[in-house]
């Protein structure tokens, strides 16, 4: 071990000592003489060496053979540069273990990395190996480790931590196998750990593997003070930090989008951090999750559930005339009950209504006016929830009486009862406890709770279902009935104490909170959650990502929130009814301890360069000296010379030309063309006149428009006074197009829309004058309008585009005589319309001349399916690349393409000008005199 | 076939960057070798020359009846005394002319073969006679003459070094040896005396390449001839480098010696060279050859 050095073989390097006798035994050996044949041989006969030792090697070039040997021999030798220094610490089995919980999962790529690495040193080791998560506890099995390496993504970090009981069972099915242990830790303590590490302890060595980052979670969101509060803990005190705590939420489009984002600043050794997040209450009800910017797993995200969100609730009431007797007043309770959890809003119904309240309480009201009653009822059919209570009001009206009230749930029966009043027979009655059925189910009911007088609904048919609570008695005490997506509430006792205690006892809130009235909150989510199943919508897996829950079980009652996580509950919403509940990773009270490892356990972290073995290097450089030292060879026994010469220096060129390619040579590839952000781009597109067509991404496409941007561009060169230098691609997103007059747009249906911005450049280019011919390429197989591929895909383009209306091109359209007389625009395909701007419709056709006055501008866009960059498309020698129809009238086709071209370019460089011809009777008549 | 036209085609080409030998005739007009140029007097000859009055003692054969009925006096008609010149070649076709120390050089027999049959379009262009030393082809004029040595120079022989071929040489006639004279020096020396007997002038052209002139080797080495018959190994090239050089120099001095004493021309060309400046030279030693 030499430091960061190792070798596989070291022994090996022993044959290095060898190298001095082969330097002597090289230099004794003369090179093998060279025959040549040399008609001035006569002149040498009898000629005799003057020196009797032949030349002697030289000694750069035994250098360079003992530096070849000495690289084979070293390469031989399997250096390592970096190697693990734990490698030689066992020969039996080995146990990887896990933690796989949530806290591992910011560092899961070094941590996948280091097991790999692990891994296949163990399978060079030749190691049999398990691999064990314990937060999924299965019984150990050794196998090759390269059985396991396929299986490392599945073995992610989880959601949940591990279990006590889980560990202890699973440790017991260890037996009394022994193994090493390496075990990769997160870093958080849990219970169980203590007892496994000692198990594991008498059964091998044991190493710890864990970050050196320090984790920070995310504690649920509370709403307070007005404001969302939002605290962050870390693992261990460290230095002042700040971490920015993005809220996600959905836009008015149910699309996910960052909603806001806030940052929380840890002091200097501490290890809580909070801040408050103030957002108006139509934002807040639209949160999802917030989450730690820029940290991985579960427990830097907090899901949103009702909890956060406060619902409006109108409080309408039908006397307003007992001023002063607050406790008589039949909103004070719900007001009470309310307050903490919703927004409540109070006033008129008319007033209240258009601010569109989540629900709509109407505390003894009899009678509302049709226009009211009509609004309410859409309101309800719209998803609102009417919650009414009865009163005096109600029961000495005739509402619902005869038939049914749309806005009540039950018909009702004249007058009301009264029970266990004084001049009653009987006590007041009790509620009886709800049914399965009920979303009451699972409340307890206080036994203080009792009704003296209530309003009876008439029996029917329906009435059965629509009960959700009932007297002792049976008779019903809250009635409900579903209306399009709403709902109407009955409560058959008044909001205030007058009729029953019910608005004095908590069962009064629950019922609240259980009709989604008002919001859970933290404190009172426990009650709520009792009696219900709780079913998983989405959960979060160990990376913090949410997935849908797809078939996993329900969780019963209050173990959606005490239970401990885990497989069967895993974090993330769960829905009941209307109600929606998050189960976070990180609950109020956890606290992080860091995990803390007994001395004599080494602990070390993923920081570790990773191992480089060496071998394949030297070899390769042995094998280069060698043939460096061939041709070395050859020059100095003067096989080289002469005509040799070249050729060797040619074979040398192209062997070091190899070499170089089976090296990577990042950077080979730059990129040809210039691109924005230097001014190359801006100078190559405005020195001269440039044509530019847009690129789709499709490569093949995108070289046909290429090709035929050039070749127009040389039709132009040729025949006309304009110029173009070489056409170029533009990238919509990156390119300044503003730089070009026309831009060539073939449509193709994979094509991506070009983003926001883009568009935004293409408006202000259209606006300002430059010209785009979309071409869809398609006029073989469609019509224009038909619903083609290439057609739709250019309404979708297009459909962002500030473009003015469109009409097919009339005959006079300046197009048809800016350079040549055109009456048809073939490319590849031939006849059909070209659309362009229409012309106002109030141009007259100017006198004694073909075509009408029309004013100067050039069309914004040239719409049009010819194909017509094939048509022009040419190779650099000009020659065409793609055929156009067969023989010579494909030949004329061809050319009126490119005249196309041409009066296509006139038009965008010269506007209307050729339109001026118009005024050329009157210009005539004045030079006649 | 084929090669031997490339080789005709590759000769017409270095002959092209050549004014024509006709285009030169002035330079020519003063020496007595000229081919079909009359020697502007009387003698031997097809053309007519001049008619002159009969002097005594001309025999009455030559009178020319037929001018003299004009008049009075007897005219002899006089021709013009022509005399074509004979040029014979000698290109060394041995194994060690195949040989070239890199693939873009070309080969020293290339090299030969190119430089005696621009020569030989030359001067068959100016219509002397060409041919080869020995009896293989025996010198005549015209493009087939020019065909059958292209032919015959693309014959290659096995032998690791040449030997000048110095039979049946005609007399006074003139004489190009091409090779790279690395091999023995007793058969040129032969060759080259019983030329200058005959009266035989001409030129020796040296064709070495660009390494045997630099010897640029080193290191142990084992050089072998062309053929394979030779063979000589040492340990240390580079050692022998200046004692290589100093016996090709030596060879050098040998081949300039035994020229000037018979009167030949020597030059030494290098394949790297152009062949263009060696075909110039070649010209003008062979027109003052005929100069002299």
């Amino acid at each position: 071990m030499l430091g960061a050095l190792g070798f596989g073989a070291p022994w090996l390097l022993l044959s290095l000592l060898a190298l001095p006798v082969l330097w002597l035994i090289l230099r004794a050996i003369p090179p093998a003489p060279l025959r040549r044949r040399f008609p001035g041989v006569a002149l040498l006969l009898g000629l005799s060496d003057d020196d009797t030792v032949t030349d002697r090697t030289p000694w750069w070039l035994l250098m360079l053979r003992m530096l070849a040997v000495a690289a084979l021999i070293v390469g031989l030798a399997g250096p390592v540069l970096n190697p693990d220094p734990n490698r030689q610490a066992g020969r039996g089995p080995v146990l990887f273990l896990l933690d796989g919980t949530w806290a591992g999962a910011p560092d899961w790529p070094q941590r996948a990395e280091f097991l790999d690495q692990a891994l296949a040193q163990a399978a060079r080791d030749g190691r049999p190996v398990a691999v064990a998560r314990l937060t999924t506890p299965e019984p150990l099995v050794f196998q090759p480790a390269a059985a396991w390496q396929n299986q490392l993504p599945a073995l992610a970090p989880q959601s949940w931590a591990p279990d006590d009981m889980a560990l202890q069972a699973w440790a017991e099915t260890l037996g009394d196998a022994r193994f090493d242990t390496v075990w990769l830790a997160d870093g958080i303590d849990y219970p169980g750990r203590e007892a496994l590490l000692a198990q594991l302890l008498t059964r091998g060595t044991l190493r710890v593997v864990q970050g050196e980052n320090n984790l920070q979670v995310l504690l649920p969101a509370r709403y307070d003070d007005g404001a969302l509060q939002l605290q962050l803990r870390r693992l261990a005190p460290g230095p002042a930090e700040t971490a920015t705590v993005l809220a996600h939420g959905l836009d008015p489009a149910g699309l996910p989008i960052e909603l806001a984002r806030l940052a929380v600043a840890f002091d200097e050794g501490a290890t809580q951090a909070g801040a408050a997040l103030s957002l108006p209450a139509e934002l807040r009800a639209r949160l999802t999750r917030f989450e730690i910017a820029g940290q991985r797993g579960a427990g830097a995200v907090a899901l949103a559930d009702d909890s956060l969100q406060r619902r409006e609730v109108a409080l309408v009431a039908g006397r307003e005339d007992r001023e002063g007797l607050q406790l008589l007043d039949p909103l004070h309770y719900l007001r009470q009950a309310l307050m903490p959890s919703a927004d409540v809003l109070e006033g008129a119904l008319p007033d209240l209504l258009p601010a569109n309240p989540d629900v709509v309480v109407l505390a003894d009201v009899a009678s509302l006016s049709g226009a009211e009653q009509a609004d309410l009822l859409d309101w309800v059919q719209q998803g609102g929830l009417l919650l009414r209570f009865a009163g005096p009001r109600m029961a000495a009206s005739d509402l619902g009486r005869a038939d049914m009230d749309p806005l009540l749930p039950v018909r009702l029966r004249a007058g009301g009862r009264t029970v266990g009043g004084a001049m009653s027979w009987g006590a007041p009655k009790t509620l009886a406890p709800f049914d399965e059925e009920s979303p009451f189910h699972g409340l307890s009911i206080p036994a203080d709770v009792a009704v003296s007088a209530q309003v009876m609904a008439q029996p029917g048919p329906e009435l059965a279902e629509r009960v959700i609570a009932q007297l002792s008695d049976g008779t019903p005490l809250v009635t409900r009935k579903r209306i399009g997506q709403g709902q109407v509430v009955l409560m058959h006792v008044t909001a205030n104490a007058e009729w029953s205690s019910l608005p004095l006892s908590g069962l009064f809130v629950q019922m609240l909170e259980r009709l989604s009235v008002s919001a859970a909150t933290q404190a009172n989510m426990g009650t709520q959650a009792d009696g219900v199943v709780w079913q998983p919508r989405q959960v979060l897996d160990g990376f913090g990502r949410l997935q849908e829950a797809q078939n996993l079980a329900g969780v019963a009652g209050a173990d959606v929130l005490q239970a401990p996580l885990g497989p069967n509950l895993r974090p993330g919403l769960y829905a009941s009814e209307d109600r929606r509940l998050a189960r976070n990773v990180i609950a109020p009270d956890t606290v992080l301890t860091p995990a803390a490892w007994p001395a004599t356990v080494p602990v070390s972290g993923f920081a570790r360069p990773p191992e480089r073995p060496l071998g394949g290097w030297l070899l390769a450089l042995g094998l280069v000296l060698l043939a460096v030292d061939v041709l070395a060879t050859l020059a100095v026994s003067g096989r080289l010379a002469g005509r040799l010469a070249g050729r060797g220096l040619r074979l040398g060129a192209l062997l070091l030309l190899g070499l170089a390619l089976l090296g990577p040579v990042p950077g080979v590839w730059a990129q040809t063309q210039p691109r924005p952000g230097d001014d190359r781009f801006a100078l190559a597109a405005t020195s001269e006149l440039t044509l530019g067509h847009v690129l789709t991404g499709d490569a093949e496409l995108d070289q046909m428009a290429a090709a035929g941007m050039l070749g127009l561009s040389d039709t132009l060169f040729f025949r006309t006074s304009v110029e173009p230098a070489a056409p170029m691609g533009v990238d919509l997103e990156r390119d300044d197009i503003s730089l070009f007059p026309l831009l060539y747009w073939p449509i193709t249906p994979q094509q991506p829309a070009p983003s926001a911005e883009a568009y935004i450049k293409l408006n202000r280019y259209l606006r300002s004058g430059g010209m785009i011919l979309f071409d869809t390429r398609d006029a073989d197989v469609a019509g224009f309008g038909a619903a083609s591929p290439n057609g739709r895909k250019l309404r979708q383009l297009a459909a962002p585009l500030d473009i003015p209306p469109l009409e097919p091109l009339p005959s006079d359209h300046v197009l048809t005589r800016a350079f040549y007389l055109l009456q048809d625009f073939p490319g590849r395909h031939q006849g059909r319309e070209l659309w362009v701007e229409a012309a106002p419709a109030d141009a007259e056709r100017a006198e004694g001349m073909p075509f009408r006055n029309l004013n100067d501008g050039v069309s914004p866009v040239v719409i049009g399916g010819n194909d017509w960059a094939a048509a022009w498309a040419t190779d650099d020698r000009g020659n065409p690349l793609y055929p156009v129809g067969r023989g010579f009238s494909g030949e004329r086709q061809r050319e009126m393409a490119l005249r196309f071209g041409v009066n296509l370019v006139m038009h965008v460089l010269t506007g209307n000008y050729k339109s001026d011809q118009v005024h050329v009777p009157a210009l005539l008549d004045r030079l006649g005199q | 076939m084929t090669s031997s036209l490339a080789l005709r085609a590759q000769a017409e080409q270095q002959a092209a960057l050549l004014p024509p030998l006709l285009a030169r005739a002035t330079q020519l007009a003063s020496t007595v070798m000229l081919g079909q140029h009359g020697r502007r007097r009387a003698g031997q000859g097809d053309d007519f020359w001049q008619y002159r009055a009969a002097q005594p003692g001309d025999p009455a054969a030559m009178i020319d009846w037929r001018r003299s009925a004009r008049g009075d006096t007897r005219f002899v008609r006089e021709r013009e005394w022509q005399i074509a010149q004979s040029v014979m070649f000698w290109v060394d076709r041995s194994a060690s002319m195949r040989f070239a120390s890199a693939s873009d050089l070309p080969q020293k027999a290339e090299r030969a073969r190119l430089l005696g049959l621009a020569l030989a379009v030359l001067l068959v262009r100016g219509g002397e006679r060409v041919g080869l030393t020995g009896t293989a082809l025996p010198p005549r004029r015209g493009e087939a003459q020019l065909q059958n040595m292209a032919s015959l120079f693309l014959d290659d022989d096995s032998a690791d070094y040449g030997m000048p071929e110095a039979r049946a040489m005609l007399p006074h006639a003139r004489a190009v040896f091409i090779s790279d004279f690395l091999g023995d020096m007793a058969p040129v020396q032969a060759a080259l005396g019983k030329a200058a007997d005959r009266g035989v002038r001409g030129l020796v052209i040296q064709v070495l390449d660009p390494s045997e002139e630099a010897f640029p080797f080193a290191g142990r080495t084992v050089f072998e001839s062309m053929g394979g018959s030779l063979q000589h190994e040492t340990l240390k090239a580079s050692d022998l480098r200046a004692r290589y050089l100093q016996r090709l120099a030596a060879r050098k001095a040998a081949l300039q010696d035994l020229c000037t004493a018979t009167g030949w021309q020597f030059l030494c060309h290098h394949t790297n060279s152009p062949a263009q400046t060696a075909l110039l030279w070649a010209w003008h030693g062979l027109s003052q050859a005929g100069g002299r």
